[in-house]
């Protein structure tokens, strides 16, 4: 039985990655003719690989009788799921399809980068160390996701906001005449930073609740919370220079790219370049 | 103003500007991005000490201790608490003692409304429905007006002054456990009896007089095979009496006298007993040669190479050093109960399996300032962010007749206007209470 659970998992893999690389597709399209079925389309893949995805971090939690949290494989999988599902939340709210076209492309690949790099062996459910084994763990990584998502978002708008405001609105731009108006995509982006951060917020501070029921130190500067502190200064800056100078427009979306590459770098970078802690994590 | 008076006060504006907060968020953000790419002492010791002289001086190596590190940490703490104490009154008065504005001039103008009615219907429809809402209302009788400012979340105000002062708690929290409190760690086999006084410590002084007895140690698995986790079953003996018994394990730490034992790793061992002269001494040896054993009175040092099987039919290799030799001058095989000469200085008896406990010790005074420095930091952020407080104010202007007009307007925060949405309920609901209020008036003629 639990093979054919297995097996299950992997299809709702694929599943989800194709919706999702059919999606982006179907956005982009989408965005480039406007041909409003071809949008339906587009949200409607989403919304099958967000079924799918969430599938197979289900079966991942029945299979390993854990949440799914535990390895970059299964990070990853959830981390899609945090952006597409405030993607989705995005695009319904606010009535910003366009949003898609930016979006769509992270969680494929993502995803992507699992099939490629990724070994079947780094994909099973393993046995996980005892320092692992802690609820506090649990909250540390949905808090995360959620503001992941929330970030990659405002990454997004942040992209769109750029070329938008450098193709401006004249002749050539028919596609980018379809983005919605400056104004909305910043406000949106800083509405997004603002759900976004005191997730991050809580995030670091659930790790380190944890970090000091497994080992008695809540801070200990490895390079993965000193990055996560480092990110979150990043949008701590960019909400002051937004409240306090009315740093808008361009350089507030800027500051939405860079602080998403800061995420990434987090999230990446730390496991590949840099030791540590939470090196066990090995994406 | 005195000069001196005037520096103060450039000093208190300095220290007041957000540019200067900032620059120093900036400042610790770079360094500590530095920091990552360096091996810092208190993570890999071995790999720190292995970089140039001329970086280790320069503290590149430990840099989250360093002293510019923990100035620019407390400069901006300073800031924080400047700022916060400058804003302070402000912030009371716009929560507290908001003031109604003078004229329809002071009515915000980018998202206003204006409506018509008679005068006494319009007071009481705002009087009945703004507080219904859920806003505060203050208001002002004038000359020919009547103004009014209603306030919903009126909290939302303390949120970047909790946020900023939540900070500085935190770095209390940090500067308290690092006075007062200790980090410590030793390994003990079942059985022993650790003198508190006598772990390693890693930083900070042990003052308490008690000893740790390790009940035993265990290396639980699950049915399916895999690592359930350590336990370790210990008791606390104060003048040789247990006065506390736990057992613990990762994750599942246990606290005495403000001192927390946390279960950080394991090791499988072996027991002898080193018969000298006619002397029994027990001893513990770690596998793979985490300890070693020095008989006294000799300089050869016994250490466990390697263990195999259950505790039944256990055997250990164990292997001999002389002095500072690299090579052991002799190695063996034990089975249990069996015996082998050392040198001619002793025998050594294998005596069966046991287990070492790895324990962090620990005692953070300040952690209790931590949760609630955090705490305060989220109440902060969420004050600030899904609190935010809205203000509409408004004045009734009266006309002829006794017809009044009512306008009223949403102050939009400095982070843009995005609460229409609330206005326009409030707005509606007026015209509906108005309008609803206008047909019964009818009825009545
Ligand atoms: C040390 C340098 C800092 C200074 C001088 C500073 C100053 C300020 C100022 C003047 C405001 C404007 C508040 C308002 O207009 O009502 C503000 C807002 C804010 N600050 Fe800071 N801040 C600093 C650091 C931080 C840090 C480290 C955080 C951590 C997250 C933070 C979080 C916030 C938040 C969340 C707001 C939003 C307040 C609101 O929307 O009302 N600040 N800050």
């Amino acid at each position: 039985m639990n093979s054919g659970l297995t097996n299950l998992e992997t299809s709702m893999f694929y599943l989800t990655i194709m919706a999702y690389f059919l999606s982006m597709i179907f956005y982009w399209v989408w965005f480039g003719f406007k041909q409003q079925v071809i949008g339906q389309f587009a949200t409607l893949l989403a919304i099958v690989g967000l079924a799918g995805n969430t599938t197979a971090v289900v079966l991942r939690t029945i299979i390993a009788g854990r949440p799914p949290l535990s390895n970059g494989y299964e990070f990853i999988l959830t981390f899609c799921w945090g952006i597409v599902a405030v993607y989705l939340f995005a695009e319904f709210r606010y009535r910003i399809k366009p949003l898609g076209a930016f979006v769509a492309p992270l969680p494929f690949l993502l995803l992507a980068y699992i099939v490629m790099k990724m070994g079947p062996e780094e994909r099973v459910a393993q046995a996980i160390p005892p320092a692992l084994k802690s609820q506090w763990l649990t909250f540390h990584v949905i808090t995360a996701i959620l503001s992941y998502g929330a970030f990659a978002v405002s990454f997004g708008l942040g992209m769109m906001y750029l070329l938008k405001s450098h193709y401006g609105g004249g002749a050539s731009g028919k596609a980018s005449s379809r983005i919605p108006d400056l104004e909305v995509l910043d406000e949106l982006a800083y509405k997004m930073v603002g759900f976004a951060f005191p997730f991050l917020t809580l995030c670091i501070i659930t790790g380190a609740i944890w970090a000091n029921y497994a080992w008695g130190t809540y801070w200990s500067w490895d390079p993965k919370e000193t990055w996560s502190l480092i990110t979150w200064i990043i949008y701590a800056g960019y909400l002051h220079a937004r409240l306090m100078y009315g740093w808008k427009g361009k350089r507030a979306a800027w500051m939405a790219v860079f602080g998403f590459v800061a995420v990434l770098f987090t999230f990446f970078g730390v496991n590949y370049f840099l030791p540590g802690l939470h090196s066990y994590a090995q994406i | 103003m005195t000069e001196k008076s005037d520096k103060q006060g450039k000093l208190w504006e300095l220290f007041s500007s957000m540019k200067l907060g900032l620059a120093l968020l900036g400042i610790i953000a770079f360094v500590a991005a530095i920091g990552t790419f360096f091996p810092q002492i208190s993570q890999e010791p071995d790999k720190a000490r292995a970089v140039g002289q001329v970086w280790q001086a320069l503290g590149f190596t430990h840099l989250y201790s360093t002293v510019w590190f923990r100035l620019s940490l407390g400069l901006l703490s300073l800031n924080l608490i400047v700022c916060s104490v400058q804003r302070f009154s402000g912030i009371y008065r716009r929560t507290f003692k908001p003031l109604p504005p003078e004229s329809a001039a002071g009515v915000p103008r980018k998202i206003r409304a204006e409506i018509e009615a008679a005068v006494p219907v319009l007071r009481q429809a705002v009087e009945r429905v703004m507080p219904a809402m859920g806003y505060r209302l203050t208001t002002a009788d004038k000359e020919e007006m009547w103004t009014f400012v209603g306030m919903r979340h009126r909290w939302g105000n303390w949120g970047s002054v909790v946020t900023h002062l939540s900070f500085v708690v935190l770095l209390v929290g940090a500067l308290l456990g690092s006075a007062l409190g200790f980090r410590g760690y030793f390994m003990a086999a079942a059985g022993e009896v650790v003198p508190i006084q006598q772990i390693q410590i890693e930083k900070g002084k042990v003052s308490e007089d008690f000893s740790v007895r390790i009940n035993s140690a265990e290396d639980r698995f699950l049915p399916n095979g895999e690592r359930d986790n350590w336990y370790t079953d210990l008791s606390i003996l104060e003048s040789g009496k247990e006065v506390g018994r736990q057992t613990i394990s990762v994750n599942h730490p246990f606290t005495y006298r403000g001192i927390t034992f946390y279960q950080a790793s394991f090791a499988n061992g072996a027991r002898f007993t080193a018969d000298i002269k006619g002397q029994k001494i027990p001893v513990m040896l770690q596998d793979q040669g985490g300890n070693y054993f020095q008989a006294p009175g000799t300089d050869l040092y016994l250490i466990v190479a390697a263990m195999q099987g259950g505790s039944g039919q256990a055997a250990v290799m164990f292997q001999v050093y002389k002095g500072q030799g690299s090579q052991p001058v002799q190695t063996g095989q034990l089975t249990v109960g069996e015996r082998a000469d050392v040198q001619g200085q002793y025998q050594l008896t294998f005596d069966g399996s046991t287990a070492f406990t790895g324990l962090q010790v620990k005692r953070d005074p300040g952690v209790w300032v931590i949760w609630l420095g955090s705490a305060l930091l989220l109440v902060g952020l969420m004050l600030s962010f899904y609190w935010s407080p809205r203000i509409v104010s408004g004045v009734l202007e009266m006309r002829s007749a006794g017809q009044g007009k009512l306008i009223l307007g949403l102050a939009t925060g400095k982070s843009g206007g995005s609460r229409h949405a609330d206005f326009d309920a409030l707005v509606g609901t007026l015209k509906e209470r108005l309008t609803s209020e206008m047909a019964t008036e009818e009825e009545l003629q």
